[in-house]
């Protein structure tokens, strides 16, 4: 993948220095292998701290709602998926368009780091990147495998990689995928009977800690208090108990109905890497069938759950 | 001190004889890493895991979601409105296979949990039902730093048998009475020399310890001036990505905090103990609706200090750590806390 | 999309209704209340979304 870093950095350090925003909002190098982490740029000769690779995968429309200063702009890095999580704040009224400066970023994609750490049977120590190739070292051995082969699966699914909305575009646009089944996993899922669905659903969630991580990560879960920490009254138990856990993601994901844009930050935030998305996916491609909606696509469109249409699917209702 | 052979081809089926006066805990591997869980009659703990747990063995005596008290709201009942204990059954555990570190983590939150002015009868009860038996880490990782916490790869404290992987077998090290007992119960009992033994523990010791690449820094933490560092101005810098979830707290060996919610349903009450995160905005929500740490930075700051400056205040013995690395491998937005660590340990007021 | 989403984890759709009655309506409210009982009633007692503290 072009990193395009070096133009990311040029861009950024041309608008801190002629003031058009107070900051920048991007990425930085980790401090572990295959770790990124989110930074905010201020000075101009802190640019050079930015970096962009195949491990940025949290989606960084979730540090601008927070972010803004009362007057003036800040930038922030957008891949596709970013930036139609911009369009939907933007949409929610979180953000206005022209408090951003939005320097798009086209993606061919994030790797999966579960699944790198799954060939080693020990921890790894070094990781690089060239194009396709991606070389990784553990005290035990090294591997070079394709990015490709290695793509988290949010990624391979993914068929709005180039941004929707952008200031500059940092890169040339990529070549956007086409899907034969772009829903293969939930139909693998409905396709199982009912008790077989729920013991699918126990199964993922049997390692959950009620951490929020996925929550904290997610952009759209900005609510100032959420649902699970309301006390009075107090919907949800915060122990362990399955309902409790089973709770927490199914109304979160509904809460996310028709607006997420499957970025996949909650998945790599989770620390135990449980694949929240097979709640959010269901939604998604609901949103798709009852009313063609993909979510962040157009900033002047009122979301299908945020309007009314006499002709809303209605068989339903009693 | 005894020490003890155990051939690795003896292992399950002593682990299988200790069933009968055990639960027995360990490591096993799944679908989302490496976990601490408790062993079903088939399953055997995971010995030879290249990675740490992603979770901490804390979980054996302090579980994420505990019943505490019950109570009955029928008011034809005598005792109604009442609340008793639940029955426990502090059945005795043997934890195997946990790293030195996890044991001295355990010790370090014993401070809070058994001390002079208070005992916390559920921990208490739980940690003297349970034997810990840990397993010396020949290859530490890359995020284990546990040699600048104190302890080590193949530190003693806090467990009560101490196993060395020699391929073929392991070495024992019998370091309590409790320890003893748990070799008894499998029925190992293969006396090794003393002397010799001791003296391959400590080349085993010398070479892990080698192998230790990460370190922090935190010889100056205790003479910095507690409101200079409360005041400093990185705080901003390193709270900036965090996104306040419980990650760091809830794979943490030596965080301790938890909540206590009662939850009814029909006639019945019930008290539980859930852990809790400072991360959270909710943790320190006044009943007034006042919250002193309403800010991020206020709650990223408050976690650092109290692991690396409060505690090592209060307490003098060392930084609240022990160097596992696991808030390091899981944090989603890769906060560092030998980073962290440094920073305070190295600032100095302008 | 509730009432899928439900359904997509395994828990039967003839535990979710909707609809839009009225209080002007009140005998489409007593049918429409007799048909959710009579449907739920026919499934067995909810296990997946209830709390069970004797464990």
């Amino acid at each position: 993948m072009d990193t395009c870093i070096e133009k990311i950095r040029t861009i950024c350090a041309d608008l801190l220095a002629k003031g058009e925003v107070q900051k920048v909002i991007g990425f930085a190098e980790g401090s572990i292998p295959m770790a990124s982490r989110p930074i905010a740029v201020t000075a101009k000769a802190d640019v050079e701290k930015l970096v962009f690779n195949s491990f940025c995968g949290l989606n960084l429309a979730n540090y601008v709602a927070d972010g803004l200063p009362k007057e003036g702009k800040i930038a922030v890095l957008a891949k596709g998926c970013d930036s139609r999580n911009l369009v939907t704040h933007m949409v929610e009224n979180q953000v206005s368009r022209d408090q951003l400066y939005i320097i798009g970023i086209p993606c061919t994609g994030m790797v999966d780091k579960r699944k790198i750490a799954a060939l080693f049977e020990d921890d790894i120590t070094d990781f690089s990147e060239a194009g396709d190739t991606l070389t990784i070292v553990s005290p035990q051995k090294k591997e070079t495998v394709s990015k490709k082969e290695m793509l988290r699966h949010n990624c391979r699914m993914c068929t709005h990689r180039n941004p929707v909305v952008f200031d500059v575009m940092a890169a040339e646009p990529v070549e956007e995928q086409t899907l034969d089944q772009p829903f293969a996993d939930v139909d693998r899922i409905a396709a199982m009977d009912p008790d077989e669905r729920w013991a699918h659903f126990q199964e993922l969630t049997k390692n959950c800690i009620r951490c929020y991580a996925c929550r904290n990560a997610c952009p759209l879960c900005y609510c100032p208090t959420c649902f699970v920490d309301e006390s009075a009254p107090q919907w949800v138990g915060k122990g362990q108990d399955k309902t409790d856990i089973n709770t927490f993601h199914f109304l979160r994901a509904f809460h996310c109905a028709g607006r997420c844009t499957d970025c996949g930050a909650c998945v790599e935030a989770c620390p135990m890497g449980i694949n929240v998305r097979d709640f959010t996916r269901k939604l998604n491609k609901d949103a798709l069938e009852l009313f063609g909606w993909e979510a962040g696509m157009d900033m002047e469109k009122r979301p299908p759950l945020d309007v009314y249409s006499p002709d809303d699917p209605d068989d339903f209702i009693k | 001190m005894n020490f003890i052979t155990i051939d690795k081809k003896d292992w399950a089926g002593g682990i299988d004889k200790s069933r009968k006066t055990f639960q027995v805990f360990g490591p096993v591997q799944d679908e989302n890493g490496c976990q601490i869980k408790p062993l079903a009659p088939d399953l055997y703990p995971l010995m030879d895991a290249g990675v740490t747990t992603v979770m901490s063995p804390k979980s054996v005596l302090f579980p994420q979601t505990e019943k505490m008290l019950t109570a009955t709201l029928d008011a034809s009942h005598e005792d109604h409105h009442v609340m008793k204990p639940v029955e426990k059954a502090d059945t005795p555990r043997a934890v195997l296979g946990i790293r030195p570190y996890d044991a001295r983590a355990i010790q370090l939150v014993k401070l809070n949990f058994d001390n002079p002015d208070y005992q916390d009868p559920y921990w208490c009860g739980a940690c003297a039902a349970t034997t810990f038996v840990g397993l010396g880490v020949n290859r530490p990782g890359p995020c284990d730093f546990s040699t600048s916490t104190g302890c080590g790869p193949f530190s003693e404290e806090g467990l009560d048998v101490l196993l060395a992987d020699l391929d073929d077998r392991y070495l024992a090290k019998i370091l309590t009475q409790k320890g003893e007992t748990w070799a008894a119960a499998c029925g190992f009992d293969t006396k090794a020399d003393a002397a010799e033994s001791q003296a391959l523990f400590d080349i085993l010791k010398k070479e892990a310890e080698k192998n230790i690449t990460a370190s922090v820094d935190t010889d100056r933490l205790s003479e910095k001036s507690l409101l200079d560092l409360h005041e400093a101005p990185f705080w901003e810098d390193v709270a900036f990505s965090c996104i306040n979830c419980g990650t760091c707290t809830y794979v943490c060996p030596t965080c301790w905090c938890f909540d206590i919610q009662d939850e009814t349903k029909h006639k019945t009450a019930t008290r539980f103990r859930n852990w809790d995160t400072c991360m959270s905005p909710l943790f320190t929500h006044h009943a007034s609706g006042h919250n002193p740490r309403e800010s991020k930075v206020q709650r990223v700051r408050q976690r650092f200090m109290h692991k690396l400056k409060y505690f090592v205040d209060k307490y003098d013995q060392g930084i609240m750590c022990v160097g596992c690395g696991r808030c390091v491998a899981s944090c989603p937005v890769n906060i560092d806390i030998r980073e962290v660590c440094k920073t305070m340990n190295n600032y100095e007021k302008e | 999309m509730m009432g899928n989403l439900l359904e997509h984890m395994g828990v039967e759709r003839d535990r979710l209704h909707f609809s839009w009655i009225s209080s002007a309506e009140a005998t489409k409210f007593v049918d429409v209340v007799k048909e959710i009982s009579d449907k739920v009633r026919a499934l067995d007692t909810d296990k997946k979304f209830a709390k069970d503290y004797t464990k």
